[in-house]
């Protein structure tokens, strides 16, 4: 899993295009995570240091996708779709 | 022990250093435009405007009330930011292109700049968030007497005074400080950087003032696991299992709605926003900074469940908590925090909730009614907006107050928030389908959110009235006039749902139909096609802007009026000397350019709206030569241009293609042509050839000496013979010119063919005996009766196995004639296994004059025996082709409809 990972990152660090399809990726499997049913998966009367399982689940979902939008963020190069080209010289 | 009048005090203060910081953020944000002040770091603290008191206190109370449901408030937000790239950054790129102020000038825009939508969504944003405003003032209301409240001298001056009382009191200073705030000028693009400044201010404190008191919580409760130990021990912990039904997708979905739509995230995120760039920072620091805010949350509302005395409002723990444990300074910081979340709620809600009342709903009026006669002072619209932005701001929080007023009774915030986001929701599918559904129309639009929101008033807002009047709860009971399909909380009988999922399911559901299909049923106009266009491809397209006045006739006299009253006489005078600059003249000789009437009118949409703007300028370019309408009209001769240019470039495709076969029929020709000059060079040599022996022997025979009886008999019978031959091929020849000329004819009468076939199998028995041609009898079709003419047709195929003989120069020479009826036609097909026909001259041996080139032993034929084959063929309604042999050399085959066979 955590391979599968490093692999998924190694494999977006080196494509840039991909970026912005990781972007929607994030985006749509982060909503995935935080709804029911995976949501009731991890929704088991146990705890965890004192604190039930499924706030530190939903924290850790929250943190990786702070984490994942400033990766992905910081190396998405600039956009200069549709910007004027040359204006000022007009 | 803190007392009401020291809290008060303290809060006065409070807001009149926000007051000094916005005064110097603004001094330093225009004086310096790299300031401080524009860094991405400012703007995420100001998008965190979003949590308000609903989080510092609410989401206590929710998390102490029903568990989990507090998070998806910030999760859904979480989400859009994550998704930056996709939506935000797409409205930030629209509002900066457009000047866009506002929600209702957004989706005014781009549903051709119409006013009346911009009224609708102007009036449903100011009554949806007016429960919203009511939860502000309720907090504070509730976080002073909470202070006061824990003794007799706590209460100071606000004794005797209830929480009405406290509650006007606090809306009215409200009032008055968001006026010195926020209208001060009309600004440009609708910026108000001090007040920002302000506004990350208090998102520090607020977030200080949590923070500080979560850890003083976990402090003092030894730790997180004693916490949520004790806690399960007394049996109250927060029910975190239960949350995960409709609710959580149901506040899951409104809280993205929520963080595009209301109107300060708004102004904060888009219209406030100075460089793009900056959401790249903003995609992961706001989710960060909710995920901080959030984080004690939990553990306060735990904690406070089991040290508070039972039946301590739960809304106020991070307030009383302090207070309980005697820590005063912590105390007086989570009330400035509080405070804090409320105020920068109340101030820039109001002021967005202004801009729109005046640019939408006065400005309008105003221009109604002055008939384009611009006012003495250049400054009157300036004012006047200034003016009506200041009453806005007036009504907007009587209106927070009144929805106070009549549901003090009930005890939550958190529930009283989800009503505003239901009503804001309803802007969203409209919000989407204006960025990315290009067939969207402002009646599809309309018509959704107005039927949203009236869903939404029957099922939300009028229930939330049920605590303070009977008539509303007996509504909430049986419905109208009893009809129980009607009942606010179980709308067309769905009862199953918990009454805010219900009313956010049906009023959702409703707008988006609404929305797909009034915009599939209806038409777009002109201008509505250019904005959709403009907005949908906002990234495609260069940013290049169309102006909608196209060929103006009016003179820079006019529009300076116009641009003097609204942007002052400054800015008017600055943006049209830089326009006279740009295309070095004169400012008294500038002429305005369709592009520079366009830039004007985005410039008087950054502080009037877009709708306004337009109407505004059409006044003064009324005599415009092209009309919009033109225009369009002009862009569909255009495209009939087009059209026609292609049909055109169709014709004159197949002119080449025709062309190209002229020059193939040509090609042919000129080898016919050739042939022929070779046919006729035989034809001469091969009448030549007996012409001379004719001519020798007949001259032999004029002089009778010297020859004998015999020798005059033989010479006699050469010239017979050589007579012969000469007359069969110019009667060949003949024969094929009046079959060509159709001067040969002779009556089509039922003949057997098979017959014809034997008899030329007959004729030519000698001749294949001679070459030691072996003949195989393939499969007859027995008597067949053709129309025809018996002798043509036996010459045709004499004519047929005389070439199959005479052009096969194969060792064992083999002819295979085989008959049959076929789908109504008689075919025979004659093969050899000679050397067949080349490629070359397939398409030619049926020409005149063709012969074959190769294989031929003797040449005597004048080759006009197949060509003459052809057309009697085709005199009796045939066919004769070459097709492939089976023997392998060259295949004739004869098709002849079959008489009496249909």
């Amino acid at each position: 899993m955590l391979s599968a990972l490093c692999a998924l990152c190694w494999v977006i660090s080196v494509e840039p295009r991909k970026r912005v399809s990781a972007m929607l990726a994030l985006t749509v499997f982060g909503a995935l995570l935080l709804v029911p049913p995976l949501v009731l998966v991890f929704n088991q009367p146990i705890s965890h240091f004192g604190v039930p399982q499924i706030v530190i689940y939903l924290f850790l979902v929250w943190l990786g996708l702070i984490i994942g939008t400033a990766w992905l963020s910081r190396t998405l190069a600039p956009d200069t779709s549709g910007k004027p080209d040359g204006l000022e010289d007009e | 022990m803190l007392s009401a009048d020291f809290v008060i005090a303290t809060a006065v203060g409070y807001v009149g250093l926000l007051f000094v910081l916005a005064f110097f953020g603004d001094r330093r944000a225009r004086a310096n435009t790299k300031s401080f002040l524009h860094s991405p770091a400012v703007y995420t603290l100001s998008i965190s405007v979003y949590c308000t008191s609903w989080t510092f206190y609410g989401a206590v109370g929710n998390a102490a009330r029903s568990g989990l449901e507090f998070l998806t408030i910030y999760l859904g937000p979480t989400l859009v930011f994550v998704g930056w790239w996709f939506l935000l950054r797409r409205l930030v790129r629209i509002s900066h292109d457009q000047r866009i102020t506002s929600l209702a000038d957004l989706l005014s825009s781009r549903f051709g700049k119409s006013n009346r939508l911009a009224v609708l969504v102007t009036c449903i944003a100011v009554i949806g968030i007016a429960p919203y405003i009511a939860l502000q003032l309720k907090a504070v209301t509730s976080s002073i007497q909470a202070v006061a409240g824990s003794s007799e001298f706590g209460q100071g001056s606000l004794a005797g005074i209830d929480d009405v009382g406290l509650a006007f009191g606090i809306a009215a200073a409200m009032a008055l400080f968001t006026i010195l705030f926020g209208t001060r000028h009309v600004d440009a693009k609708e910026q108000h950087h001090g007040v920002v400044a302000a506004i990350a201010f208090e998102a520090v404190v607020k977030l200080a003032a949590l923070l500080g008191v979560g850890i003083f919580v976990v402090y003092v409760g030894g730790g997180l696991e004693p916490i949520f130990r004790r806690a399960a021990e007394m049996g109250v912990s927060a029910p975190t299992e239960n949350s995960f039904g409709d609710r959580w997708v149901t506040t899951l979905v409104l809280s993205v709605a929520a963080i595009v739509c209301l109107p300060r995230q708004f102004q904060v995120t888009v219209v406030e926003n100075s460089d793009e760039s900056h959401l790249r920072v903003a995609g992961w620091a706001f989710p960060a900074y909710m995920l901080l805010m959030s984080l004690f949350i939990l553990p306060i509302a735990v904690f406070g469940l089991t040290v508070m005395p039972a039946g301590s409002n739960p809304d106020m723990f991070a307030l009383t908590l302090p207070m309980f444990y005697g820590q005063s300074p912590l105390a007086l910081l989570a009330f400035i925090g509080g405070f804090s979340s409320a105020t920068s709620m109340i101030i820039l809600e109001s002021i967005a909730l202004s801009i729109m009342v005046s640019n939408h709903i006065i400005m309008p009026l105003v221009l109604r009614f002055s008939s384009g006669q611009p006012s003495a002072d250049g400054q009157g619209v300036s004012h006047l907006l200034l003016v009506a932005r200041r009453v806005s701001i007036i009504l907007i929080l009587s209106l927070g107050f009144f929805y106070f007023f009549f549901t003090r009774d009930s005890n939550a915030l958190a529930p009283i928030g989800l009503i505003s986001f239901t009503a804001i929701a309803q802007f969203f599918p409209a919000v989407l389908a204006a960025l990315f559904w290009r067939d969207a129309s402002l009646k599809g639009a309309t018509a959704a959110i107005a039927a949203g929101f009236v869903i939404w008033v029957w099922c939300s807002f009028l229930p939330s009235f049920e605590s303070v009047s009977p008539q509303v709860a007996m509504l909430v009971q049986h419905g109208p006039w009893g009809i129980a399909w009607l009942r606010p909380e179980a709308l067309f009988g769905l009862d199953r749902l918990d009454p805010l999922s219900h009313a956010a399911f049906w009023s959702l559901t409703i707008n988006v139909v609404t929305l797909t299909v009034v915009s599939l049923l209806t038409k777009q106009s002109a201008l509505e096609r250019i904005q959709s266009t403009l907005f949908v491809d906002v990234f495609r397209r260069g940013a290049a802007q169309r102006g909608n006045f196209v060929r103006g006739s009016a003179t820079a006299n006019d529009l300076f009026f116009v641009a003097e009253r609204v942007l002052g006489e400054r800015r008017a005078a600055a943006l049209f000397e830089t326009a006279a600059r740009e295309i070095g003249v004169d400012p008294d000789m500038l002429e305005p350019s369709p592009a520079f009437i366009g830039k004007l009118e985005r410039e008087l949409a950054g502080s009037i709206g877009a709708a306004s703007a337009h109407v505004m300028l059409s006044k003064v370019v009324s005599g415009s030569d092209v009309s919009l309408e033109e225009m369009m009209q002009m862009a569909d001769e255009t495209q009939q241009v087009i059209e026609y240019s292609q049909q055109l470039e169709k014709t004159s495709a197949e002119l080449r293609s025709t062309a190209q076969k002229l020059e193939d029929a040509n090609t042919q020709l000129r080898e016919l042509d050739s042939q022929k000059d070779e046919f006729l060079s035989q034809v001469s040599h091969e009448v030549r050839t007996p012409m001379t022996s004719i001519r020798s022997f007949s001259e032999i025979l004029l002089d009778p000496q010297g020859i004998d009886d015999v020798q005059r008999q033989h010479f006699v019978s050469t010239i017979h013979q050589e007579s012969l031959r000469l007359t069969r091929l110019l009667d060949e020849i003949l024969d094929l010119s009046a079959l060509e000329r159709g001067e040969r004819s002779w009556e089509n009468r039922p003949v057997d063919a098979e017959a014809a076939l034997e008899r030329a199998l007959q004729v030519c028995d000698a001749l294949l005996r001679q070459r030691d041609m072996r003949v195989e009898q393939g499969p007859r079709a027995g008597c067949t009766m053709v129309e025809g003419d018996a002798d043509r047709l036996c010459q045709v195929f004499i004519n047929l196995i005389s070439n199959a003989v005479k052009y096969n120069n194969a060792t064992k020479a083999v002819l295979r004639v085989t008959s049959s009826v076929r789908a109504g036609s008689y075919v025979v097909e004659i093969a050899d296994n000679g050397p067949g026909i080349p490629k070359s001259e397939r398409t030619l041996i049926f020409e005149k004059f063709s012969r074959g080139q190769h294989g031929a032993s003797d040449q005597s034929g004048a080759g006009l025996g197949l060509a003459i084959s052809r057309q009697i063929i085709a005199r009796m309604n045939g066919t004769l082709d070459l097709v492939p042999s089976p023997l392998g050399g060259a295949c004739f085959r004869v098709r002849l409809p079959v008489v009496g066979a249909g």
